[in-house]
């Protein structure tokens, strides 16, 4: 038998585990707020990728829609705080109407299957911008709308907003994280895999290709709704745009260039989301949908599998140099 | 009742826009089975393609004429050097691909053109002429005879031409195709250049009335999807005719819900979609398919 490497062992992945863990709840301490914020965000998009790898990665579903839950579940939660409900109630809110939404969205979508569902998810955002401007009684219409309910309370220091936003996003996310993957890991997930291959042979195993579908799509939806509710946590400000079509192609690239139906992808994905137009638009802010289009461009070329697939790769590349290298002497 | 008429005749040279683009998604999809959401991006392209050769002191109808053979020589360039390794796979990476291209040439048009708007001259006469109490303007007119001369040549090259039914029988088995001796990869090129080409003429038609930007065509991809579903996919007639469907739908939905208006028209044919998806879902013209194990 095969002895397991030294890195498939239990107790040094525990110990990963609970060194990943104390590095990011201590380092927002020797950041400065800038950096902090950025991480924060980057916790924000992850969630958003995650939610959307659900259903494109892990079902093969494309979807264009995403960001709409996304501003769905800002809305709710901007509009839930400004009401003055309590916040547990409005993160309840800000998961389910979403939900709901997608659910819905779902039942028409999942009966078209294939290529059809991102013909009508990328109506989402686009009937969703003049949407949120028209409902001006509750999204404040253009001029958006601002909640803060995340300042950092007096016994945490209330100069330490930026941190404590950071450990709000850091604690959700790590939970939607856990859990996303013992779904995708469990029973769920591998009828996802089987419907995802050839839904004929799905159906013959009496798994509907239809049902996963929708229940994909609502998980999906509601993820989104939760990196909704984060991104108020942090950004504290939503309006139409936020919705808006071309980052919902961004959130697309984000997880194929992180790594379509990977866990680890999905932050390679959120941090990709967060840095890279801050770099593009360093360079040249008319050149950012150009280089962005590229980058997407060549991952899919040399890299099919997103950057998440990257020690895959290496490792097998040099594995066959090992193999080949006394045969070529 | 002038107005009403107005607005259907409105409504059609709207639809003929979505049309055309619809008409060049389903030619990439008969021929590769796939969809290309870069079809308005690269319409956009030959549109400023053809603004460049204005720029150099060619007649309209000229300029528009290259920037046609420019977009089907483009077209089957792109299938060749970067689609063809993405076809036969994944068709969900593919589409991937199809939205990164987007994203690419809307960059390219940005970087090359500005983002600013451009003015774009109409092939067509500006006036229009009074019909039972409606002014019908030549342009709208003039985009509804190019439109449906083109629909009706595609219904023929499909049909009733060994170039079509190449192009069908790639689409529905490229493996078996190839063994009956069809030279596959170049019917691949030629439907990707019929559609590029296609989608040129619809980005010349729509130029002046929207004025030239890099995502002028966006708002028309999303209608011509709606037309591709709601027609069926594989029927050029089809999606015309949904395509119409949804340009007079939405402009007299425009005036006539007061809860839609100018700005939320673009949820009307989705709002149609839904509606067919549930009591119909392969559409309005599509046939059903059967999969089997």
């Amino acid at each position: 038998m095969k002895r397991p490497a030294l890195w498939n062992t239990r107790w040094v992945r525990i110990g990963l585990a609970v060194l990943v863990a104390l590095v990011l709840v201590l380092a927002p301490w020797n950041l400065d707020p800038a950096t902090n914020q950025a991480l924060a965000r980057i916790g924000v998009f992850a969630v958003a990728v995650l939610g959307l790898n659900v259903i494109m990665g892990y079902t093969g579903q494309v979807s264009l829609g995403q960001i709409f839950f996304l501003g769905l579940g800002a809305y709710v939660t901007a509009y839930g705080v400004n009401e003055g409900w309590n916040v547990a109630l409005v993160f309840v809110l800000a998961v389910l109407i979403p939900g709901v939404a997608g659910y819905v969205v779902a039942l028409a979508a999942a009966r078209l299957g294939g290529l059809a569902i991102a013909m009508v998810t990328i109506a989402l955002p686009i009937i969703g911008v003049p949407l949120a401007k028209r409902l001006a009684d509750w999204t404040g219409g253009s001029q958006g709308t601002s909640a803060r309910f995340t300042s950092a309370p007096d016994w945490f220091g209330s100069d330490l907003d930026d941190i404590w936003q950071y450990y709000i996003v850091l604690a959700i996310a790590a939970v939607v994280f856990v859990l996303v993957t013992n779904l995708v890991r469990g029973k769920f997930g591998r009828a996802l895999a089987i419907v995802k291959e050839n839904e004929a042979v799905a159906s013959s195993m009496g798994i509907s290709p239809y049902r996963y579908k929708v229940m994909a799509f609502t998980i999906a939806a509601m993820i989104g709704g939760v990196s909704g509710f984060l991104y108020m946590v942090v950004v504290q400000y939503t309006s139409p745009e936020t919705l808006a079509f071309h980052h919902s192609i961004s959130l697309l690239a984000s997880m194929v260039i992180g790594g379509a139906g990977s866990i680890i992808g999905s932050l390679i994905g959120g941090a990709y989301y967060v840095l890279v137009p801050n770099v593009t638009n360093e360079i040249d802010a008319t050149l950012t949908s150009l280089i962005q289009g590229a980058i997407l461009l060549i991952v899919l070329f040399v890299l099919p599998g997103g950057i998440a697939s990257l020690p895959r790769v290496v490792r097998r590349l040099a594995r066959k140099r090992g193999t080949q290298s006394p045969t070529q002497q | 009742m002038g107005t009403f008429i107005q607005l259907v005749v409105d409504g059609l040279a709207m639809g003929s826009i979505y049309a055309a683009l619809a008409l060049a998604i389903v030619i990439v999809n008969q021929s590769t089975g796939m969809i290309n959401f870069a079809q308005g991006g690269m319409a956009v392209l030959s549109a400023y393609l053809a603004y460049a050769f204005l720029g150099m002191g060619m007649p309209l109808i000229l300029a528009i004429l290259i920037a046609v053979a420019i977009s089907f020589a483009l077209g089957a360039a792109i299938e060749r050097l970067l689609m063809r390794r993405f076809e036969g796979g994944d068709p969900d990476t593919a589409v991937v691909v199809t939205v990164g291209l987007l994203t690419l040439i809307t960059g390219i048009c940005g970087w090359i053109w500005s983002y600013n708007n451009l003015q774009f001259p109409s092939l067509f006469p500006g006036d229009s002429f009074t019909l039972l109490g409606a002014a019908i303007s030549w342009r709208s007119l003039g985009t509804f005879v190019v439109i449906a001369a083109i629909m009706v040549l595609l219904q023929v090259l499909f049909q009733k031409t060994k170039v079509g039914l190449a192009l069908r029988a790639v689409a529905d088995n490229p493996r078996s195709s190839s063994f009956s001796g069809l030279p596959v990869g170049r019917l691949l090129m030629v439907g990707w250049g019929l559609a590029a080409a296609l989608g040129a003429v619809a980005g010349a038609l729509v130029a002046p009335r929207l004025s030239l930007t890099p995502g002028m065509l966006d708002g028309a991809l999303v209608y011509a999807l709606a037309a591709v579903i709601l027609g069926g996919a594989t029927s050029p007639i089809g999606v015309v005719v949904a395509a119409w469907l949804i340009g007079v739908l939405e402009n007299l939905a425009a005036v006539y819900v007061p809860f839609i208006g100018h700005d939320l028209k673009i949820a009307v044919p989705f709002i149609l979609l839904f509606i067919v998806l549930l009591v119909r879902p392969q559409g309005l013209f599509g046939r059903k398919t059967v999969v089997r194990v």
